[in-house]
């Protein structure tokens, strides 16, 4: 048992006008100390959903959380009281956000910002909480922090922002950090320091990542372990190289083919065709069969267990199933650097 | 900062000498003549009464004459009250009014910003509706409706209160200033719950609740300064509409405030104290307009203030 966060069955619904919609469907994934799990899929396939559920971050209403268990170093974070999640959050596990423009505080200086876990977690007084403010943002590559501290996040960059966003998360030394997307409003020059960033914020402090991210470039960078979300299920999980080299579930094919390839400029960009199944009304199957180019009958039918397929990787698809008819994966699955 | 501020009160002098000469313009476009009630006045006395206030000489010449009057300080005469100081009068009256007014915005300002917080956090609930229907019913019945409601209510069925009578002690505060400040807090409660709704939708809201701090810590540290931002532009306008009297509610409770007085001295063509009035107003109006601007800076951060962009 050396994970240190487990979901088991997590199912997320929300309550709309047109009814409950059910973003995550049955959610397992393990973190293990120190690593690195990235969460890929589309727009809408749970994966914000899921890192918020973690956070404690849904509103409920209208969201709530109908089964599961969020395990943090074996406790049961659904079972926690508000005040005990306030002592978890910021300081166990923290977050950072897609969005470094809007993230902020817009009156409030960015060292104040960094302060108020501080303050509150680890009861520094003012004057040492400060201190540490200037030193994270020392940490995070901001130049001039002793300045710095003291402005507002309007006289800061989009890139310095997320560098501000990641401080405040960093600040009480979480043992897991959850990362939204935390690339994607950047441009990408500044990604790849972000990335770096957190790269080597990770070697330092040891912390455990779960990546929200629809981007494989990041997940290539960053990651060990993929799990890949589709329909609010988790389809497919497995090692970076796994999902990379040896996918077995279609809609990481999908995936795999609409990442733009360097050398190739004749062809056009591939999509997957169609849409996302609507989790209002989640099909009976598979969430991916209507999209499916290899879809049978029992695709729609019946949704498949998971099948393991090495120690680590797992896909939810019938395909793998030995009865199964024998499909290549499509030639073109983009593998980076080739 | 600084260059901005004698920049703005260069503009604000000259929006006050506009005001001046447009109130002096309008002013003299009335009919009638301050003399118009004794209509006994045989046409010699007429003439002579013109005389003596200076109103048979053309326009422009009274106007210029006024104008530099005023410049030292004299504001003339009530042509009604046997030409007593407007200056004197306006000191006797305003002070009144401006007391009423700053408690009535000040309490109506905190309990609508408290009312429109809690209807903001608690959207959707039965505390939201009720403190909105309290807002509605507080912009669309008027202040008098109160009043008189108030009256009868504490003063004439239960006696606790005076009813209509003024020596300025607080219990003769309470009823008018709990009048005028009902649209104060209906406004702001309305406002600031929109507002509150808006911001704690925003992403550093949650931002905030990530990093563990407390639900109040989120409200109080995060939300509500900025919510308030476009608050505060109410409250200047709000706050120069009630500190200068209501008409109404100082006739109702009997208050000898400047509001009744305005009136007044419109419906007799004293020039002097229509003037004197107008001009109190308009100095009152642009001053809360330009505290409310440098509120902003010191709110929000964002807003700088420079030399280039008055």
């Amino acid at each position: 048992m050396d994970n240190i966060l487990e979901l088991k069955d997590l199912h997320v619904s929300f309550d709309t006008f047109s009814g409950e919609v059910q973003a995550v469907r049955g959610v397992n994934l393990e973190l293990k100390k120190g690593e690195t799990l990235a969460i890929v899929g589309e727009s809408g396939s749970g994966k914000s959903v899921t890192s918020k559920t973690i956070m404690g971050l849904i509103p409920k209403p209208p969201g709530k959380i109908k089964n599961g268990e969020i395990l943090f170093e074996g406790k049961d974070l659904l079972k926690f009281s508000n005040k005990e999640m306030q002592r978890v959050r910021g300081k166990e596990i923290s977050m950072i956000f897609q969005d470094p423009m809007t993230a902020l505080n817009p009156t409030m200086k960015v060292g104040k910002q960094i302060m108020e876990g501080l303050i509150k977690h680890q009861n520094m007084s003012k004057s040492d909480a400060k201190k540490r403010a200037i030193e994270l943002l020392e940490l995070v590559g901001i130049p001039n922090p002793d300045a710095r501290v003291d402005q507002y996040p309007h006289e800061f960059s989009g890139g310095m922002r997320q560098r501000v966003v990641i401080a405040i998360a960093l600040a009480c030394n979480p043992k897991v950090l959850i990362a939204d997307e935390p690339t994607t409003a950047l441009d990408v020059t500044i990604q790849a320091q972000i990335l770096d960033l957190m790269k080597d914020l990770q070697d330092k402090t040891g912390t455990a990542i779960v990546l929200i991210t629809h981007d494989l470039g990041v997940v290539a960078n960053l990651a060990q372990k993929v799990a890949v979300m589709y329909g609010g299920k988790v389809v497919e999980t497995g090692t970076v190289d796994e999902i990379f080299y040896n996918p077995k579930h279609p809609y990481t094919w999908g995936l795999l083919s609409s990442m733009p390839k360097l050398h190739d400029h004749s062809n056009k960009l591939l999509a997957i065709p169609g849409s996302p199944p609507d989790l209002s009304d989640p099909p009976k199957g598979c969430p991916f069969a209507a999209r499916c180019p290899h879809a049978m009958k029992v695709c729609v039918d019946h949704m498949p267990g998971y099948f393991e397929l090495s120690e680590t990787q797992k896909s939810a698809c019938w395909l793998v199933d030995e009865r199964a008819p024998k499909v290549n994966p499509p030639e073109t699955i983009g593998v980076r650097g080739e | 900062m600084v260059r901005y501020v004698l920049k703005r009160i260069g503009y604000m002098i000259i929006t006050f000498f506009v005001i001046v000469t447009l109130t002096f313009i309008a002013m003299k476009l009335l009919p009638g003549t301050p003399f118009k009630t004794q209509s006994r006045l045989s046409p010699e006395q007429l003439a002579q009464l013109r005389h003596y206030y200076g109103l048979d000489q053309p326009i422009p010449v009274q106007y210029v004459q006024y104008l530099w009057h005023a410049l030292h300080g004299d504001l003339g005469g009530s042509f009604q009250y046997g030409m007593r100081p407007i200056t004197t009068m306006l000191a006797e009256k305003f002070p009144v009014s401006l007391d009423l007014g700053l408690e009535a915005i000040i309490l109506g300002a905190i309990i609508g910003i408290l009312l429109g917080i809690v209807a903001g956090i608690k959207r959707g609930t039965f505390i939201d509706y009720g403190s909105m229907i309290i807002s509605v019913l507080g912009i669309s019945i008027p202040s008098f409706i109160f009043a008189v409601f108030l009256q009868y209510y504490f003063a004439v069925k239960n006696q606790w209160l005076p009813v209509a009578e003024w020596n300025g002690g607080i219990s003769y505060h309470i009823l008018p200033v709990v009048a005028l400040s009902v649209a104060v807090i209906a406004n702001v409660a309305r406002f600031m719950r929109t507002e509150m709704v808006e911001v704690l939708g925003q992403d550093y809201i949650i931002t905030a609740k990530a990093k563990g701090i407390s639900s109040t810590a989120v409200v109080f540290k995060h939300a509500v300064r900025n919510a308030m931002i476009p608050v505060i532009t109410i409250l200047g306008p709000l706050t120069a509409a009630i500190i200068t009297g209501s008409l109404v509610i100082e006739n109702i409770f009997a208050i000898p405030g400047i509001g009744n007085q305005f009136v007044e001295s419109i419906l007799t063509n004293d020039y002097p104290m229509i003037m004197g009035t107008t001009e109190l107003y308009a100095a009152l109006f642009i001053i809360t307009v330009f505290i409310v601007d440098i509120l902003y800076v010191i709110i929000d951060p964002r807003i700088r203030l420079t030399g280039g962009d008055a």
